[in-house]
């Protein structure tokens, strides 16, 4: 999937400001990947971009994932992240669900 | 993080966990305690009868996790060797999904290794299991890992 840029995303005085294309892998797990439909996708940004704006585009078109907001973490290269990070090109963002293993 | 000692054992599996193996390769002649952790799958699920899990990973970040446990203990606990490994795909009932075996000179600091590594192991690594019964199927409650509220701001330069 090809996502626009961000018309939601306001200024951010924290994110720098980039003139290069950002692409990123998303991956979902668990439920998360089953209302996404997929378990991994791509996205393309040209203008600085958090992992909040990220879930939000995603949120914006699967209202059954924006549900479940308050109850996923992030994770950026494999490392548990805040939602405020902003993404760099390259990286590997993930939305996990509640973790229930063992 | 403290790196690892090379003969501690990280890892997931699809096929069933060798208990056996993983404990008797953290037995040493040094050592005199071993815990193991066997978790296996049961055969219900808040009074509804289970037919099998399904457990998905995210097996970079969870061997990641793992191995980031596994350094905890070595920091924290005076033990010996670590074996854990965590099983994906279908399991049945009665079947282990996960296994943790400590060894350590002393028995308590084995006890206490363990029991920490399996129930930080719940709560960080990304896992989930399906549960799968009679009359459909549902993800099984979790703990959303704890995760940096905000990004670190930069310092003012002084």
């Amino acid at each position: 999937m090809l996502l626009a840029p961000s018309r939601t995303a306001g200024y951010n005085p924290r994110v720098p400001p980039v003139s290069q294309t950002i692409r990123v892998k998303v991956l979902f797990f668990g439920r998360l990947k089953e209302l996404a439909g997929h378990a991994e996708d791509s996205a393309e940004f040209h203008e600085a971009t958090t992992i909040e704006q990220l879930f939000a585009l995603y949120a914006a078109r699967l209202p059954e994932l924006a549900k479940y907001r308050s109850s996923v973490v992030a994770s950026r290269n494999q490392e548990f992240a805040a939602w405020d990070t902003p993404l760099r090109t390259g990286d590997e963002v993930a939305f996990l669900p509640p973790v229930s293993g063992g | 993080m403290a790196t690892l000692p090379h003969d501690d054992i990280y890892q997931l599996v699809r096929e069933p966990i060798d208990m056996a193996a993983l404990a008797r390769h953290v037995r040493a002649p040094e050592d005199g305690a071993i815990v193991t952790f066997d978790g296996f799958v049961r055969n219900q699920s808040h009074n509804r009868t289970t037919l099998y899990l399904d457990y998905e990973g995210y097996e970079s970040m969870a061997l990641a996790k793992m191995r980031e446990i596994g350094a905890q203990l070595h920091e924290k606990y005076r033990i010996h060797r670590v074996a854990m490994a965590h099983r994906l795909g279908r399991l049945e009932i009665g079947e282990t999904s996960v296994f943790i075996a400590v060894s350590a000179p002393h028995r308590a600091a084995a006890f206490d290794a363990c029991r920490f590594a399996i129930d930080t192991l719940k709560r960080t690594v990304p896992i989930w299991k399906k549960e799968y019964f009679a009359d459909g199927a549902v993800w099984a409650d979790g703990e959303l890992p704890a995760a940096p509220s905000a990004t670190p701001r930069a310092k003012p330069a002084s």
